[in-house]
């Protein structure tokens, strides 16, 4: 099976690898798993308090080629979007734009998850409740 | 059980090929323990299948055909790439607890792809905690390893003994596998389903900690080498 450029630009140059400080305030860290192959995904943001937009995002992810590129694109993506906007991201984008091929679509879902954890954290330390974020949209 | 297709004789033992004549029968809608004349089972004889597969393979070999019909040679190149599958999967403990669900139709590993996960499906949190955080030590320790310098010995001395926990923990998942398979083959259609959501469960859960284990062993092994290739021996002597 063949990876698309794009999977093979992202895994070789992934963008925003690495760590942010899990104990700070404005910091939301996500961490899962695949169980359909057992690969492991963290991602982290920085939100600003004031206006909601993550500031910058961060991963780290111990899987195959797929899974790393797409969670090096969804820190892409949740760059410069609000929270809300960010939520309404979906693995099946993140498909599209990578143009995973069927068995490969768990992984996009991980980073999915990994972008809906690494909120709810963030919304947890905070305090803001979920239905706020629904309310918005 | 099915007739022969030539003879029209009842079949026993295997469906692929005939006792009384020796005809090679079609393969469609056999399944792997069809194959060996086998009810749907988790427990499994692994030393009788062994048996019948050396048996089988022999009596359905694609060289018995040559000088046979077009049918007879393409069933018997079809019954034998059959059968060497029946016996890949039926022999891996783990591969046909995932096979047995399947064509039970439960719906394992990567056919949950894209649906959207459960609650359930989620490893503990401690777990995945874990397992990441001995990722990124792996990741140290092969960084190392690759600039051609051994790991830190204390570094190594915690991820072997890492490893090691995980193994056990391999094993316990093992022996709860075959424990639920135990109740499945016994049970009845409830107990069978919960038996199979169990099966799911434990599985989903093995193969995080199957590939910690095997990254383990890799650098466990890439480190022994390196010792020997670059004289970190009596690093490890002196300790
Ligand atoms: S193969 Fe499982 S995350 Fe890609
Ligand atoms: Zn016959």
């Amino acid at each position: 099976m063949a990876y698309s450029d794009k999977v093979v630009d992202h895994y070789n140059n992934p963008r925003n690898v690495g760590t942010l400080d899990k104990s700070s305030e404005e910091v939301g860290t996500g961490l899962v798993g695949a169980p359909e192959c057992g690969d492991v995904m963290r991602l982290q943001i920085r939100v600003n308090p004031e206006t909601q937009v993550i500031e910058e995002a961060k991963f780290k992810t111990f899987g195959c080629g797929s899974a790393i590129a797409s969670s090096s694109l969804a820190t892409e993506w949740v760059k410069g979007k609000t929270v809300a906007e960010a939520l309404e991201i979906r693995n099946t984008d993140i498909v599209k734009e990578l143009a995973l091929p069927p068995v490969k679509i768990h992984c996009s879902v991980l980073a999915e998850d990994a972008i809906r954890a690494a909120i709810g954290d963030w919304k947890k330390k905070n305090g803001v409740a979920e239905t706020e974020a629904v309310a918005a949209h | 059980m099915s007739n022969c297709a030539r003879c029209q004789q009842p079949m026993h033992d295997s469906p692929l090929i005939c006792a009384a004549c020796g005809a090679v029968q079609s393969v469609a809608g056999i399944d792997y323990f069809q194959v060996f004349g086998l009810k749907r089972a988790f427990a499994l004889d692994t030393v009788a299948v062994e048996r019948e597969f050396h048996r089988l393979s022999r009596r359905l070999h694609p060289d018995r055909f040559a000088r046979g019909s077009e049918t007879d040679r393409q069933n018997s190149l079809a019954a034998t790439a059959l059968l060497n599958d029946a016996w890949r999967v039926l022999r891996d403990p783990v591969e046909r607890v995932e096979y047995l669900l399947k064509i039970e139709g439960h719906a394992v590993g990567e056919e949950h792809a894209g649906k959207g996960k459960s609650a359930e499906r989620e490893p503990p949190p401690d777990l995945l905690e874990e397992v990441f955080d001995l990722n990124m030590q792996l990741e140290e320790i092969r960084m190392s390893q690759r600039m051609g310098e051994s790991a830190e010995a204390s570094t190594m001395t915690e991820i072997a003994a890492a490893g090691k926990r995980f193994e056990a923990m391999l094993g316990e998942v093992d022996a709860a596998l075959q424990a639920e398979g135990a109740k499945w083959d016994a049970g009845d259609a409830a107990t069978r389903a919960q038996a199979a959501k169990k099966m799911i469960e434990l599985l989903d859960r093995r193969r995080y900690v199957r590939n910690l284990v095997r990254d383990v062993r890799a650098a466990v092994t890439a480190q022994a080498l390196q010792q020997e290739l670059y004289g970190g021996n009596f690093v490890a002597e002196s300790l």
